[in-house]
């Protein structure tokens, strides 16, 4: 098993955030996360990416437990992530962004360059390779973001998110960008929204609703799985009925 | 550009033998000691982006230790110069560990307050002369004591510790270090999701930074043969780095020395058009320095001067490209 989370619990304050929630991966998976608003599938991908540490809980990685390791060694260890709302490094060049990922594992300038030009390629960024990165829209800074952190090789990629905000062709493109990575070998576990992308990519699906996991199987079974439509209808309802701020 | 560096180098190798007067070749001196400085302070405030207001603290160690050497065991000053390197990184782990847990403001107020009391507890401090503070040798025992009328072997010994300080600058910037600073810098959340050890490469920075500061501070006594609290740990001198690096470009190889060499003259002219009240007006300087750095160019002349030529070669292109049509 290359991931295994249990009882993985998170609470900001008196909120809990997260409670109990479990994920196995397997090698070479693609897992699904999916949930309404505020189901805790960021605080999920923090915790399992040492960014903050759970509350309880534990999280063992190829046979290491990284319940409380850094961010950094977690990136050592071969666990990347993407970020919900991108983080690039707005006044680097693309290839900058890139290469302070391939410097994790090319410490020389002349390798890590040479790794991070063969990402950019990989990626379909080159046109760009020289643009600051704040020149990018926000799907230009998701590609960058995923490019960047290809460069530091990980065995796990966590995708929050990574295709929102996208144009249908965007989204076939970046469709086809996660099966050239699948294809590399990369185990991937991604959050989305748009329900296509989940069905088209994703062999097992986990649903989580108020910080716990409701179901999980394979993705359409788990799309008429009572206890998800009520999820999500439920929230529609608050929401058409006006109890939630938007 | 290559020959505009090959220019700009000739003149700064030349320039105390293209003046006349030994006024102009002090002012060349006290240019480059500022660009030492401000360099210095680039390293950790520039590269990193973890804004210091404490660094005349290290300068400061670097000030006293050479005449501190001298004035208790008559050793030439320049015998303080390693020992007070030492004690600034000692310094500098002391002060760091704790307070790069800090951001933002929260960091550079700390750095303040830390050297702010050291500036209080060396003027109460009698070993170290208290309010009054150490003099150098008076004249030249040995060639070793480095006491010279002239100001032009100063000129040439900082350029020296200039261009090796500037050279070591370069090759980090392009190494995995550079890198990490800078992403550090754009943002330490994502550096760490990329393996970055952020504190790590935090503390490497500020011992750099610190050393080099340390090292100004020393040349400086060196040459002024005179060190007192405010002149070695006064906030003006922390500021002073800020200013000139954030003026020229901080995080940019040259843009602490363009900022001293704009700065440094308009100094000298002020401090010496209004006499010895000149640092009242040192301040307004560079609080006027700050505002319009703040307001209209955050990245300093040299981001000016790389957008304007950026500009312009866009706009060449896009009258030939009328032209050919
Ligand atoms: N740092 C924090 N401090 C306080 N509350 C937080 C923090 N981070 C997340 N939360 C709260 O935890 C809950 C879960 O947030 P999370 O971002 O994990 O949801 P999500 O499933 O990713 O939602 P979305 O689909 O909107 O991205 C939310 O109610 C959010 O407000
Ligand atoms: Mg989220």
């Amino acid at each position: 098993m290359l991931l295994s989370a249990r009882e993985v619990s998170r609470s900001f304050g008196s909120f809990v955030a997260l409670a109990n929630a479990n994920l196995d991966v397997e090698e070479g998976e693609i897992v699904g996360l999916i949930g309404p608003n505020g189901a805790g599938k960021s605080t999920f991908f923090n915790c399992v990416a040492g960014d903050i540490p759970p509350s309880a809980g534990r999280i063992v990685f190829s046979g290491t437990d990284v319940t409380r390791a850094s961010a950094a060694t977690h990136a050592r260890l071969g666990i990347g992530r993407t970020f919900q709302v991108p983080a690039t490094f707005e006044e680097m060049s693309i290839l900058d962004n890139v290469m302070v990922g391939a410097f994790l594992r090319h410490h020389q300038r002349g390798d890590a360059r040479a790794a991070a030009l063969d990402v950019i390629e990989f990626t379909g960024l080159k046109a760009l390779t020289e643009a600051p990165a704040k020149s990018l829209g926000t799907p230009g800074r998701k590609r960058l973001e995923i490019a960047r952190v290809l460069a530091t090789e990980p065995k796990l990629l966590l995708l929050d998110e990574a295709l929102a905000g996208l144009t249908p062709v965007e989204i076939q493109e970046a469709i086809a960008l996660v099966r050239r990575i699948h294809a590399r070998g990369v185990t991937i576990v991604i959050v989305e929204h748009i329900m296509e992308v989940i069905l088209t990519l994703a062999e097992r699906v986990l649903v989580f609703n108020q910080g716990a996991t409701i179901a999980s199987g394979r993705p359409r079974d788990v799309v008429n799985d009572p206890a998800v439509i009520e999820a999500y209808l439920g929230r529609r309802h608050a929401r058409d009925r006006g109890a939630h701020a938007p | 550009m290559r020959w505009l560096g090959i220019v700009i180098g000739a003149a700064f190798l030349l320039y105390p033998w293209l003046v006349t007067d030994d006024f102009y070749a002090r002012t060349g001196a006290d240019v480059l000691l500022a660009a030492i400085g401000a360099s210095a302070w680039n390293i950790l405030g520039g590269y990193a982006g973890q804004i210091s207001v404490g660094h005349a603290m290290f300068f400061g160690i670097g000030a006293y230790l050479p005449l501190l050497a001298y004035s208790h065991m008559g050793l030439p000053p320049v015998a303080g110069v390693p020992l007070a390197i030492v004690i600034s990184l000692g310094f500098a782990i002391v002060v760091g560990l704790p307070t790069f847990r800090l951001h933002g403001h929260y960091f550079s107020m700390a750095t303040i307050a830390v050297a702010e009391l050291v500036r209080i507890v060396i003027g109460n401090w009698d070993f170290v002369g208290a309010a009054t503070g150490l003099m150098g040798p008076a004249v030249s025992r040995t060639w070793l004591d480095l006491s010279f009328r002239s100001p032009i072997p100063y000129y040439y010994l900082f350029l020296a510790v200039l261009a090796g300080l500037l050279l070591l600058t370069w090759h980090l910037q392009r190494s995995r270090m550079g890198y990490y600073w800078r992403a550090i810098r754009a943002g330490e959340r994502p550096a760490r999701s990329l393996g970055v050890r952020v504190a790590r490469y935090k503390l490497y920075a500020l011992l750099l930074s610190a050393a080099f500061t340390s090292l100004a501070g020393s040349l400086y006594s060196l040459m002024v043969g005179f060190i007192d609290p405010e002149s070695g740990f006064g906030i003006l001198r922390s500021v002073e780095m800020i200013i000139i690096a954030a003026l020229g470009g901080a995080g940019t190889l040259f843009g602490p020395l363009l900022g001293a060499v704009l700065l440094i003259p308009l100094q000298t002219v002020t401090n010496s058009l209004f006499g010895g009240g000149g640092s009242g007006l040192t301040y307004i300087i560079y609080g006027g320095i700050i505002v319009v750095l703040a307001r209209f160019e955050p990245g300093g002349l040299l981001d000016l001067w790389r957008r304007a030529s950026q500009w312009w070669s866009r706009r060449r292109e896009t009258v030939t490209v009328r032209h050919a049509a």
